[in-house]
């Protein structure tokens, strides 16, 4: 069969819900697209350990401590087991470990906006764990779906671990908004600096060209606007019943449109800190993970020769 | 992989069941070969649910932990566990709203087609 004919029987396949195993043949661009996906995924996973490990010595009292590195353990994990995906997609092209790792240290991947902000307040970690995660939650949930099923089957391991962490964030931020004056400042302050990267997180409104070859392959299924608004949806309601405002007076439901209206993020100042790693902390964080890659070398070696 | 030699080794037989499954432990057989462990696995296992794979690994393969408490608990990790935040639901209850959970989410992101109303505020909160 040429190469023609298999894509188009691969396709027919994944849309008529398929699944595909690493063994099985793919083409190249559904290749990459995974590999690009996943890898990000993956490194955003161990670079959102940094913003919450900042505050396991700050954190106010020791149960909040061990929930914290619970969390960054999950999420190191978590980074782990997609790593470990991506390997198998790469191995073709002679990629292991190693430079998977190397290429985030050397600004080759990508992670997510939101772990190259400042984590300054507790309200900061708090809504990180509640805010953040809950829109990686549904990031990932929409992912379940996926035609690639090693993807799917992992997904399903870290979400049932993430549903941890949501009640965890909740129960951070439901404890400042019943504190004092002060700590609900805190916590306004908090959602007023957060807001806008949060809109981001889930990407441009146009479907990209890339993004309308994951939907072709059903690596995804829902487009980045569909899932902001279910964001809107389930979170909006919630921030307001804590007495919250939102920094954008023109956030309302349209039901007409049967849309949420927002004000958009400036999409050009927040991509400039995801492509170029110019965000607040980009450079700081990216500098503790290449003295990690470099000094923890060692074990690594020992972990995989077994010396 | 290794030809079996010694006559019926015991055979861990592993299934799965659906692309979404983990390959699960079934049970265990004895073969003198790794194909007719395959073979007999099959027959033995899946005469009639439709399975996707079946893995068959020599007993002799398996390193498992001897020490009893290799799993031990040493402290309470309810801090890592739903379990230890069910004080949200009544806490969310003081600002007039309900605790979500994960399933929650993942039935919420699933649903194929939105109602007027599931998208401006979920379905189950005003209930």
């Amino acid at each position: 069969m040429d190469s023609q004919r298999l894509e188009e029987e691969f396709v027919k396949r994944v849309q008529s819900g398929a699944k595909i195993e690493a063994s099985d043949w793919m083409p190249d661009g559904y290749r990459h697209l995974l590999i690009k996906l996943i890898h990000m995924h993956a490194v955003s996973e161990i670079m959102g350990v940094y913003p919450e490990k900042e505050w396991v010595p700050k954190a106010p009292n020791l149960r909040r401590k061990l929930a914290l590195m619970a969390k960054v353990q999950d999420e190191m994990g978590h980074g782990q087991l997609l790593l470990r995906i991506v390997e198998d997609l790469a191995a073709p092209y002679g990629k292991g470990r190693e430079e998977l790792l190397d290429d985030l240290v050397e600004g080759k991947v990508k992670f997510h906006n939101v772990f190259h902000m400042e984590a300054r307040t507790w309200a900061d970690a708090g809504l990180i764990g509640w805010l953040i995660d809950g829109a990686a939650i549904i990031n990932q949930a929409s992912l379940l779906s996926t035609s690639y099923a090693p993807y799917a089957r992992i997904l399903k391991r870290i979400c049932a671990e993430e549903s941890f962490h949501m009640q965890h964030g909740e129960n951070v931020i439901l404890s400042i908004a019943m504190g004092t004056d002060e700590q609900r400042k805190m916590l306004q302050d908090s959602l007023d600096y957060w807001w806008y990267s949060l809109l981001f997180f889930f990407g441009p409104l146009e479907i990209t060209p890339a993004a309308q070859k994951m939907l072709h392959y059903r690596i995804r299924t829902k487009t980045n606007e569909e899932l902001r608004q279910k964001f809107l949806a389930k979170y909006v309601p919630r921030i307001w019943s804590l007495g919250l405002t939102i920094p954008d007076p023109t956030l309302h439901y349209d039901s007409k449109l049967e849309r949420w209206h927002y004000a958009e993020p400036e999409w050009e100042v927040f991509q400039k800190i995801v492509s170029e790693n110019k965000g607040p902390k980009s450079q700081e964080r990216i500098a503790l993970r290449r003295i990690a890659q470099d000094q923890h070398k060692w074990v690594r070696l020992a972990m995989t020769t077994g010396i | 992989m290794e030809k079996q030699t010694e006559p019926s080794g015991v055979y861990e037989v592993f299934v799965q069941r659906d692309h979404l499954d983990p390959m699960m432990h079934v049970g265990s057989l004895l073969a003198p070969t790794n194909e007719l462990a395959l073979q007999l696995a099959r027959e033995n296992f899946t005469r009639r649910e439709q399975i996707l794979q079946i893995w068959v690994v020599p007993r002799t393969h398996i390193y498992s932990a001897e020490e009893d408490d290799f799993h031990a608990r040493e402290m309470d990790r309810s801090y890592r566990e739903v379990s230890g935040y069910t004080e949200n639901g009544r806490l969310w209850r003081m600002f007039k709203e309900k605790e979500i959970t994960l399933e929650e989410i993942v039935r919420y992101v699933e649903q194929k087609k939105q109602s007027k109303h599931d998208l401006h505020r979920e379905e189950s909160h005003e209930s």
